[in-house]
């Protein structure tokens, strides 16, 4: 039936495509925008346990503690390592003379805990190096806008000399700003001196304890604030849910997107149900009951829908994969629980216009086929 | 067309296996594509307790190795230009041994001078003696001529000036003997304080100074002219913080280890607590110290490196130091920390402990 006016059915198979391609793609640039606020705690892949000032918020809205709170962390039970981290902004000074505010990351002078995962260029250990920094490969692109290599450049970092002699491969921050890691000894004479310099102390749990209980610990033994890298990233997801503007905007698109799939979906599934109303009639005059005919439709709705829903996540996979390689979209995924949110959506649209649409159905008599 | 079915229709049939397949395709796309959020083990060891330790109460401090003597910035007596140097870094000397000396010519000289005015105090010695024995011969004579009228009183007078003259003669002399003696000594003892000794037996840490530069005692070196201690054996000194440290258990050995090679960790005995609580000098890289954080400083003895090893540890190296925290009431003294003023327990605990 669906299938017998073409156009109407591609018409149907574009409003629930169309439908589902906006709400899957809308809601994974929003998941993905929002966990941008926890890519600094994702971007450091050993610590279990962050310890920070009671009233540090996130990687980026923190405040430095004294530096013998590593050794009051290193003394509660349960703590296998502790290295210090530092997270400060700075202002650089490029060669063509621009200024550009970086962050930078101090990491642990003899272990480098702190660093990402992987390289793009160079090795993790050029840090030995004097004034030696590696840049994260957003930073390559908003420093670098003519594309030339950034290995062996020279920055001024607070009236200090910065080589660049790696990039690593991290994700970029909600703010897509340039990071420079370098060596905690280091970092301190990069950003301009304060009192206390120290921002975190990254911590690993010996076996056998969890980090859920380790942070309890801390926080009793310390007084210090300890968060497990889980909660740690949702408190930065929460602080850019709170401050800013993006879900509200993003919720608007979703439900618009909802609602063209409504309107579209339903009109078309009105205008088939009543072309086809003498053969609806014409099947109750042979005896096909109403619960049949529900079923009947349902199928075939069901059939259109999925055919639709599979275009517009394929959309969505074909949307990411071919922004991949633009830095800004960097990182970005399509989380399984979007397209089974997608699928609901979907599914929740069929069955309300179908069930619009197949009440005046219902009531036909078999004689309307006579009409 | 022949190969298809005749039926095939495009949207009944081509189309939901294209969707399918896209379905499919996403699954996998979704699944490879999402992030790499394991955790993962460091690669280089991070400094961590171990042992007894790992799991019980215990306290932490950064530190420096510092010579059992700490460390004596050798200093110099007199001014002047360094002529001889006499030992190198990494030498061990003895008590007294000899270190550097300083430009000795003009003591020398004075030596030979004060020795030309001891030869001089004699001849005047000898001449006064000859002049001495010569007025009482004369004395004698007059007095034994017994005519008052023979010798004129005014004679006798004279012969008695002269003897009296030329014995204060000789006495003035001998006084300049001594003097010149004197001088000699002092002059001696100059030189020997221009050859700079060391004070105790120990190890040359550092050597600041070479033949031909001036040391003065007036300060305006920037740098100890030479540090030395006694590294046989070789302490550490622990800053903990003060909120910590009246968990310590003091006399407990410490496990520590150097910065950069946290897996090799050694037992360090427990010396002696320093009895004033300092400020932080900062242990932790800080580029100008301003913290008001104060800590109290613990002394660890380090066990002397085995035979034919790389020392682990040198003077003046940063470690990380885990020490064990008072067990006794574990539970109790964590309740202590929760609450920050409790003077009457805490300080008793503490005295009990010391």
């Amino acid at each position: 039936m669906l299938t017998g006016d073409k156009q109407k059915f591609y018409g149907l198979l574009f409003g629930i495509a169309f439908s589902t391609l906006l709400i899957t793609q809308q809601l994974t640039i929003f998941v993905n925008l929002i966990e941008r606020g926890a890519s600094g705690v994702y971007n450091v892949p050993t610590a279990d346990v962050w310890v920070m000032d009671e009233v540090s918020r996130t990687t980026d809205v923190n405040f430095p503690m004294p530096a013998t709170a590593l050794d009051k962390v290193r003394g509660v039970a349960g703590v296998e390592w502790a290295v210090p981290h530092l997270r400060a902004n700075a202002s650089v000074r490029t060669q063509e003379g621009d200024l550009e505010g970086v962050g930078i990351v101090g990491v642990d002078d003899a272990t480098l805990i702190g660093l990402p995962k992987n390289m793009i260029e160079g090795d993790i250990n050029v840090l030995a190096q004097p004034d030696s920094v590696i840049i994260d490969d957003v930073g390559v692109t908003n420093l670098f806008e003519n594309g030339q290599s950034p290995i062996g450049e020279r920055l001024e970092l607070n009236d200090q000399r910065a080589v660049i002699r790696g990039i690593g491969d991290s994700i970029p921050s909600f703010t897509s700003q340039v990071v420079l890691y370098t060596k905690y000894s280091q970092a301190l004479r990069y950003v301009p001196g304060t009192r206390n310099r120290m921002t975190f102390v990254l911590v690993g749990a010996s076996d056998g304890v969890s980090p859920d209980e380790l942070t309890k610990r801390i926080s009793e033994q310390t007084g210090l604030r300890a968060r497990t890298r889980d909660e740690f990233a949702q408190d930065g997801v929460d602080f850019i849910i709170e401050n800013t503007g993006i879900p509200v905007n993003f919720g608007i698109t979703v439900v618009l997107g909802f609602i063209v799939g409504v309107a579209i979906v339903g009109l078309t599934f009105s205008l088939f149900i009543r072309d086809n109303i003498k053969q609806f009639g014409a099947l109750k005059a042979i005896g096909v009951t109403n619960r049949k005919i529900a079923g009947m439709v349902a199928v075939q709705a069901g059939m259109v829908g999925m055919i639709g829903y599979g275009l517009g996540v394929l959309g969505t996979v074909g949307f990411i994969s071919a922004f991949s390689g633009v830095p800004q979209f960097k990182g970005f995924y399509i989380p399984w629980q979007v397209p089974l949110v997608s699928f609901a959506a979907m599914v929740l649209i069929i069955a309300l216009t179908g069930w619009v649409a197949l009440r005046g159905v219902m009531k036909t008599e078999p004689a309307a086929v006579f009409r | 067309m022949a190969l298809l079915p005749e039926n095939l229709s495009f949207s009944r049939k081509i189309l939901p296996v294209i969707a399918l397949i896209g379905l499919i395709f996403a699954a996998v796309f979704i699944w490879r594509g999402l992030p790499d959020r394991e955790l993962a083990e460091p690669d280089k060891e991070p400094p961590r307790a171990q042992g007894e330790l790992a799991d019980s109460a215990r306290v932490a401090g950064a530190g420096v190795v510092e010579p059992s003597s700490e460390i004596i910035d050798i200093g110099t007596a007199l001014s002047g230009l360094v002529t001889d140097l006499r030992v190198q870094p990494g030498d061990y000397v003895e008590k007294g041994q000899p270190l550097f000396v300083v430009d000795d010519r003009a003591v020398r000289s004075r030596i030979t001078e004060a020795g030309a005015a001891i030869n001089e105090a004699r001849a005047a010695i000898e001449e006064a003696q000859t002049a001495r024995r010569t007025a009482q011969q004369q004395l004698q004579l007059y007095r034994q001529v017994e005519d008052a009228a023979a010798v004129s009183r005014a004679e006798v007078i004279r012969a008695e000036g002269d003897a009296a003259a030329a014995n204060s003669r000789l006495k003035l002399a001998q006084a300049r003997l001594s003097a010149a003696q004197a001088s000699a000594g002092s002059a001696r003892t100059e030189l020997g304080r221009l050859t700079v000794r060391a004070p105790i037996a120990g190890e040359i840490l550092a050597v600041n100074i070479r033949p031909g530069e001036f040391v003065s005692t007036m300060g305006g070196n920037s740098q100890p002219f030479i540090r030395m201690g006694q590294t046989r054996p070789l302490y550490i000194r622990v800053d903990i913080d003060e909120a910590e440290a009246p968990r310590i258990d003091l006399g407990k050995d410490a496990v520590v280890s150097p910065r950069g090679a946290a897996d090799q960790q050694v037992k360090a005995s427990f010396v002696r607590a320093e009895p004033l609580v300092v400020p932080k000098t900062s242990l932790t890289n800080s580029a100008s110290e301003r913290v008001d954080v104060r800590v109290l400083q613990v002394l660890y003895q380090l066990p002397a490196p085995a035979e034919g090893q790389n020392a682990l540890f040198r003077v003046g190296q940063q470690i990380d130091a885990f020490i064990p925290a008072k067990q006794s009431g574990s539970s109790a003294q964590n309740g202590e920390g929760e609450s920050p003023v409790k003077p009457a327990s805490a300080p008793a605990s503490n005295g009990a402990a010391q």
